[in-house]
């Protein structure tokens, strides 16, 4: 087994308003030659003269990546011709640079890893040439930009972490204000060195790579580079060191030839610039701009704000966003909630408006208000997103939005309690129905109360008012197909059916105050669920919760499917505030006029369901007979089934019923966008179970017919053929990569298998593919649907795929 | 400040008068490679605006010494030392037609007090030479004896300020280049201390050694020229500022200052040998305390002088390509080829002999063998100074072995030339100033010693020299009366 | 030195040698070296390597942009200048 070493040199243009030697402006992108004096263009009798603002950004990074600050550190003189070189040396910095013996924690799959840095040190850029036919065409502009390379240490394995470093790393400059980490525009370059060997032998013969223009191709170069040098070692060869050039038309490195003597630069100490000495006033104004890095904010954000790591990382991403949400908070209004409407509505306005988020009209101080109103029950959620609407196009303060459109809802009781009142008076065949055990008219009365007030009485408020007038507990009963309520024909066989007169059978053994409302959403069994079903359910689920008058739901399900539907809606309402309880049964319900079998596996399923849903122990649960069941990692077995136990959680220590949802705050889609997405989502995933002797070029054929998910059920502690052999799924899973296909991986057998450990996935990481821990394939697929349905990229994807739970 | 000069270029007919002598009084010497006063005026003229509206309201530039003293009065620029409107040479077919766009500040600073530098100088080419004959645009000769060189590599300076043309010139010394060419043809020489004198427009040679320096007729003059020059320079960030106590010390004469005498194995010629015994004499004679001291270290000065110079010389003109500026061959297929012709016909054997001998001394294998130990030589030769000047004040060494010697092969040999330059590179390496004077005429030529002092003290140069030209006034080559004349006189 | 270090070193210094140059060069360059080779004697291990005769002290610029760059000036003293660029040969 071969072992990979990568190393990066990563340059970036420090953002000074002059060059690092002279007075000319550094900018990018102005007409040639512009931007050019005596000094920088390299003409006799010039001197350097050290741009003070260049100094202290440099050690600015060097501070933020943990380096030793040098004392006294000066420069050199680094000789080799170039056109694009004006003086044909370079100052730079050799014996003492400014920075040494740092780190960077790369988060690699959630993981950190220390990636140490070598050194950092300041030193001019060059020129630009371009090839034009039989002629070079010379551009000084950039020449004698300020330039800071970061080395590090070859700690890194494959190109993966590369890119993330790098990713990181701009994301850090960008904090700091020292660079705009642009890779295309140049501002931040990167080279790498590479080597291979058999694991535990150490450093192999160093290869380093040139023109990577971003941090994709670092890692598709790295990648390719990795695999050519394993060939070569493979086949016995060695691995010349050299310096080799990404090709990114071909998709290879190619060997660049140079003559070795050209390389003696020649080091010595620039006489024109005196030595320079940090003293304590200098580290102390650097340590003044040192801002609170990324990596740091997100871990805050998470522990300080209670938020989600994707809406940390959302958050932090850019440093005005993170500072905005944070006068936000500052301001008063909930972490969570403020997230959430940054992530969402705002976020929608911004883009529809073209808008930046700073030069908005939505202050950080119109957003607290606003999001205060909300929390104070002064406006409810939909006049709170008229309110936001109107703050971009009225540029006002939202108080005063409300106050002149008579927004603001009415949340006093003693002012509803006559309306209320009234519409009981009014509605008494709709009270006598719900006194029945019918909860149906309960949303029509709400509706009542809602037109009586134009809009403004607070929902809550009013369903708890409704409810504690009728002194009732409400439980939706969802029927969703499947042999629960289905029926047995004459032949015996099980046909789809209708969940009816639930209330009869379940009269008397539940106490008074629960009432029902059954709802069919489908007559179909387990087996014939179609993206639309589940777009359905999810949206009655959805529109429930909304309503917010029901104190637990309980879907009637089918049984073999029932492990996908429990952890799809585990996916969507994870975080729902009441019990949302799946039960199924084996045997059909059977009509009330056979009372005699009341006593059916499909009456004890639902009683026992509904009990749990009036229990008040939010999230998603799956009850059947006594067992009460997380939906995640649900296993259908049917191991004994006179026993009433046919299923089993996989790998819990602990039934997980309640936690974070892939999306955050309320689905927003309509049923059909629902189904749409979903469909859409279903169509890019495909499931494959891998076994021996199966070829990996299968899944270019499936890769070739659109497929852009997989999910690989791989054997037992998350392996697979990775061997040269037509078995390997080498070739599949790079044929993958250059196509943004994703491979998640599960494993084939039950047992606590963190295969996420970082040693033991390494191969599969290497390869492209992303294990997923304990996870069944059954809860993998929801989870990835869920969250193909409701993300916008696949960058969003992939980092909420590997999200904790 | 004193008013000393007659100024020569008030009214056009003085200009052209002055012009035309000097043309004229050139034709045989060929101390300049370009003459022009009025351009020179034109130049000052726009240095001066320029200032001005840089500066507007900087009391301190707008100096009381911008006075009627300076006023007019012509000064010779080595040609390796930037001129807005007159062309940068440095003697070297490679910057044969290049003009340069930008002025040196320190002919900036004398400008803005309103001096006008009326002409460049000829040079060994990019200064490397002791005899002006590297030039690869004009053969110079010393005006005691046109069959001799006029000393180098700042020998046009030498020789303008000795035949009369200007009273002073401004030249560098990288290794004695100021005060080598002075001894040769009977004038002053200084050779600042190291970062007294900004360095921006000057064309490196070697940076770590090289100043820009003042050939001059008198002491007062150069001392004067020295002081308008001295400042520090935001263009040139190794120039240092001169401690207080030091900035305005007087250069009056003063005989209590402890002279040290060179003594050991000296290697003179005879009339060297003569002229620097009358020199310690005169001395002596004087009054001032005088010991005769020893510098063990000299014996390494040129191995490491020539080490470190030829390494950064061959760094400082790798720029010369063809490519920006300067001497673009006819033709070339590519970059390199490019690069290559035109370093080829670009460059004399003596600058390839440099660059490649530095180049040498700087690459792997070698560079901890030559270079690194000629910095630590360099150590040694400073640490051995600081020595000397815990016992004196002043050193009085020779400056060259010879005196003038002949154009071609009758003269020195490029490496006995080198060899020669013990006496005057010490000054270089250690970064203190050092002031060659006239010592007298021997057979028909002028022979020149030389005092150094620790950094920044200059002033006791001057009241040395000022002593000295007491006993050892100046004499001026026989057919070549001053063009010029104090005010006062 | 031989011709084979010293067309090292040329090679380094974009420096073109013809044959005759070459022979007279090396000897120069020898001489030199050799003469070179007396700084042995002196025992200076111990002694720091002096880089910076005089200066010790920091000296940075700030950071605002100089007016009058010279820029049109430098373009128009380029030998071959096409659309603002500077114009090598570069025949593939």
């Amino acid at each position: 087994m071969y072992q990979s070493f990568i190393g990066l040199e990563i340059h970036i243009q420090l953002a000074t308003s002059t060059k690092v030697f002279c007075g000319c402006r550094a900018a990018f992108g102005d007409e040639p030659n512009t931007n050019v004096c005596p000094v920088c263009m390299g003409y006799p009798g010039v001197l350097p003269a050290l741009n003070e603002r260049a100094m202290h950004m440099a050690y600015l990074v060097a501070r933020a990546l943990n380096c030793t600050l040098t004392e006294r550190t000066g420069f050199e003189r680094k000789n080799y011709f170039y056109p694009d070189l004006p003086k044909n040396y370079q100052i730079s910095q050799y014996a003492a640079p400014l920075g040494t013996n740092g780190y960077l924690d790369v988060e690699f799959h959630r993981k950190k890893k220390r990636v140490r840095i070598h050194e950092v040190h300041l030193e001019e850029d060059a020129g630009k040439m371009i090839h034009a036919g039989d002629m070079s065409l010379l551009d000084y502009n950039r020449a004698g930009t300020p330039l800071l390379e970061i080395v590090t240490e070859p700690d890194m394995e494959i190109g993966e972490e590369a890119e993330t470093l790098l990713q990181q790393f701009r994301r850090m400059v960008r904090y700091l204000g020292v660079c705009d980490g642009n890779m295309e525009e140049g501002s931040m370059r990167c080279d790498a060195n590479v080597s291979v060997n058999l694991r535990g032998q150490g450093l192999g013969n160093k290869v380093e790579i040139k023109n990577l223009n971003s941090s994709r191709f670092v890692r598709k170069a790295l990648n390719h580079e990795i695999g050519r040098q394993e060939e070569i070692l493979e086949r016995g060869g060695t691995v010349v060191q050299e310096t080799r050039l990404w090709n990114e038309n071909r998709d290879l490195t190619e060997s660049m030839r140079v003559k070795e003597s050209a390389n003696d630069y020649r080091y010595f100490p620039e006489p024109d610039l005196p030595p320079f000495t940090a003293t304590p006033e200098f580290i102390a104004a650097v340590e003044a701009d040192l801002v609170e890095l990324p990596a740091a904010r997100r871990e805050r954000f998470v522990r300080e704000y209670a938020l989600s790591e994707t809406q940390a990382d959302f958050l932090c991403d850019e440093k005005p966003l993170a500072d905005y949400f944070e006068q936000t908070v500052e301001q008063g209004a909930d972490p969570t909630a403020a997230a959430t409407w940054l992530s969402t509505d705002v976020r929608k306005i911004l883009n529809r408006e073209g808008l930046a988020l700073q030069q908005s009209p939505l202050t950080a101080d119109r957003f607290a208000s606003l999001l205060m109103l909300l929390a104070e029950s002064r406006i409810h959620g939909k006049l709170a997103k008229q309110t936001l609407e109107a703050v971009f196009s009225e540029d006002k303060e939202p108080e005063v939005i409300i106050a002149e459109k008579g927004w603001e809802q009415i949340t006093d009781s003693s002012q509803l309690t006559a309306v209320v009142d009234a519409v009981l008076g009014d509605n008494p065949k709709a009270v006598e129905q719900i006194a029945s055990g019918d909860a149906r008219p309960m949303g029509f009365l709400v509706g009542q109360i809602m037109k009586r007030t134009s809009g403004r009485a607070e929902p809550q408020l009013v369903t708890s008012m409704l409810k504690q007038k009728l002194a009732l507990d409400i439980v939706h009963v969802l029927s969703f197909g499947g042999a629960i309520s289905g029926s047995r024909a004459a032949d015996g066989l099980i046909v789809p059916g209708d969940l009816r007169d639930l209330r009869d059978v379940l009269a008397g053994e539940l106490p008074d105050s629960v009432r029902f409302e059954e709802v069919t959403l489908g007559q179909f069994l387990s087996e014939e669920i179609t993206p639309t079903d589940w777009a359905t359910l999810i949206d009655a689920v959805n529109t429930r919760l909304r309503e917010g008058n029901a104190s637990g739901i309980v879907i009637a399900h089918g049984t073999d499917t029932l492990s996908y539907t429990a952890s799809l809606l585990y996916w969507f309402f994870a975080d729902a505030t009441i019990p949302i309880v799946l039960t199924a049964a084996a045997v059909p319900w059977e009509p009330v006029s056979e009372r005699a079998q009341g006593d059916s596996e499909a009456v004890r399923n639902l009683k026992a369901a509904v009990t749990r849903a009036t229990s008040n122990v939010p999230g998603v649960h799956v009850v059947y007979g006594d067992q009460d069941l997380s939906p995640l990692n649900l296993k259908f077995e049917r191991i004994d089934p006179t026993a009433g136990a046919p299923f089993r959680n996989w790998n819990q220590s602990a039934p997980v019923y309640h936690g974070r949802p892939i999306g955050a705050g309320p689905l927003e889609h309509t049923r059909v966008e629902l189904a749409d997405r979903l469909e859409r989502a279903i169509g890019s995933v495909f499931i494959v179970r891998v076994y021996p002797g199966m070829r990996g070029d299968a899944l270019i054929a499936l890769i070739n017919a659109g497929v852009r998910y997989f999910i690989l059920e791989l054997f037992d502690t998350g392996t697979a053929s990775l061997r040269e052999t037509p078995f390997s799924l080498k070739h599949a899973f790079a044929y993958g990569a250059e196509r943004g296909v994703a491979f998640f991986c599960t494993s084939q057998q039950e047992g606590i298998v963190d295969f996420s450990e970082y040693v033991t996935g390494h191969e599969l990481w290497k390869e492209g593919a992303i294990p997923m821990g304990t996870l069944t394939t059954e809860t993998v697929y929801t989870r990835l649907i869920a969250t193909l349905a409701l993300s916008d990229s696949t960058e969003d994807v992939l980092k909420r795929m590997e999200e904790e739970l | 400040m004193e008013s000393y000069w007659k100024t020569l270029l008030t009214t056009p007919e003085a200009a052209t008068n002055y012009r035309d002598s000097v043309r004229d009084r050139d034709h045989d010497l060929g101390a300049f490679l370009e003459f022009d006063p009025q351009r020179g005026c034109t130049a000052a003229g726009d240095i001066l605006a320029e200032r001005n509206t840089e500066t507007a309201g900087d009391t301190n530039t707008t100096d009381d010494a911008r006075s009627a003293a300076w006023a007019g009065v012509p000064f010779a620029v080595k040609d390796n030392i930037a001129v807005t409107g007159f062309r940068l040479t440095c003697g070297s077919r490679m910057l044969e037609k290049f003009s340069s766009p930008y002025t040196a500040t320190a002919v900036q600073r004398l400008c803005t007090l309103g001096a006008i530098p009326v002409g460049k100088t000829n040079l060994d080419e990019f200064g490397m030479g002791s005899s002006t004959d590297t030039s690869a645009l004009g053969v110079t000769s010393n005006p005691w004896d046109r069959s001799r060189v006029a000393g180098g590599s700042s020998g046009g300076s030498a020789v303008a300020v000795a035949a009369g043309m200007v009273p002073f010139a401004l030249g560098s010394d990288t290794g004695g280049s100021i005060r080598q060419p002075a001894a040769f043809c009977g004038v002053y020489g200084l050779k600042p201390t190291y970062g007294a004198v900004s360095r921006y427009g000057l064309v490196a040679y070697a940076s770590s050694l090289e100043s820009i320096a003042v050939a001059a007729a008198d002491v007062d003059t150069t001392e004067a020229v020295f002081r308008a020059m001295r400042a520090v320079d935001e263009m040139d960030q190794s120039t240092i500022e001169c401690p207080a106590d030091l900035a305005d010390a007087s250069g009056a004469a003063d005989t209590t200052l402890r002279i040290g005498v060179l003594g050991g194995e000296l290697g003179l010629d005879p009339a060297v040998a003569t002229g620097y015994q009358g020199a310690a004499d005169a001395l002596k004679a004087l009054g001032f305390p005088v010991s005769a001291v020893e510098l063990p270290t000299i014996e390494y000065a040129v191995p490491a002088y020539y080490t470190i110079a030829a390494a950064e010389a061959s760094a400082n003109l790798a720029r010369y390509t063809g490519i920006r500026y300067g001497l673009r061959p006819d033709y070339a297929e590519n970059p390199e080829e490019l690069v290559r012709t035109a370093r080829d016909q670009g460059f004399g054997p003596e600058v390839k002999l440099r660059i490649l001998l530095g180049t040498y001394v700087l690459r792997s294998g070698f560079q901890d063998q030559y270079y690194l130990r000629a910095q630590k030589v360099r150590t040694a030769i400073r640490n051995d100074f600081d020595r000397l000047f815990g016992e004196i004040d002043v050193l009085l060494m020779p400056v060259f072995p010879t005196p003038a010697f002949p154009h071609g092969d009758a003269g020195l040999t490029p490496f006995q030339q080198k060899i020669a330059d013990r006496f005057t590179t010490t000054a270089n390496l250690a970064g203190i100033p050092a002031l060659a004077l006239p010592a007298g005429v021997e057979a028909g030529l002028p022979v020149g010693v030389q005092v150094l002092a620790p950094a920044f003290h200059e002033h006791r140069l001057f009241a040395v020299a000022r002593a000295l030209a007491q006993r050892l006034p100046r004499a001026t080559p026989p057919d070549y009366p001053p063009l010029w004349r104090k005010a006062s006189e | 030195m031989d011709t084979s270090e010293l067309h090292v070193t040329a090679e380094l210094a974009h420096i073109e040698l013809t044959d005759a140059e070459t022979a007279t060069l090396a000897e120069a360059v020898a001489q030199m070296v050799d003469y070179f080779a007396r700084m042995q004697e002196l025992p200076v291990d111990d002694l720091p390597p002096t880089t910076h005769a005089l200066l010790t002290r920091n000296r940075l610029r700030t950071d605002t942009v100089r007016p009058d760059s010279k820029a049109d000036e430098l373009i128009e003293a380029a030998p071959d200048v096409e659309d603002r660029f500077i114009v090598i040969p570069n025949v593939l």
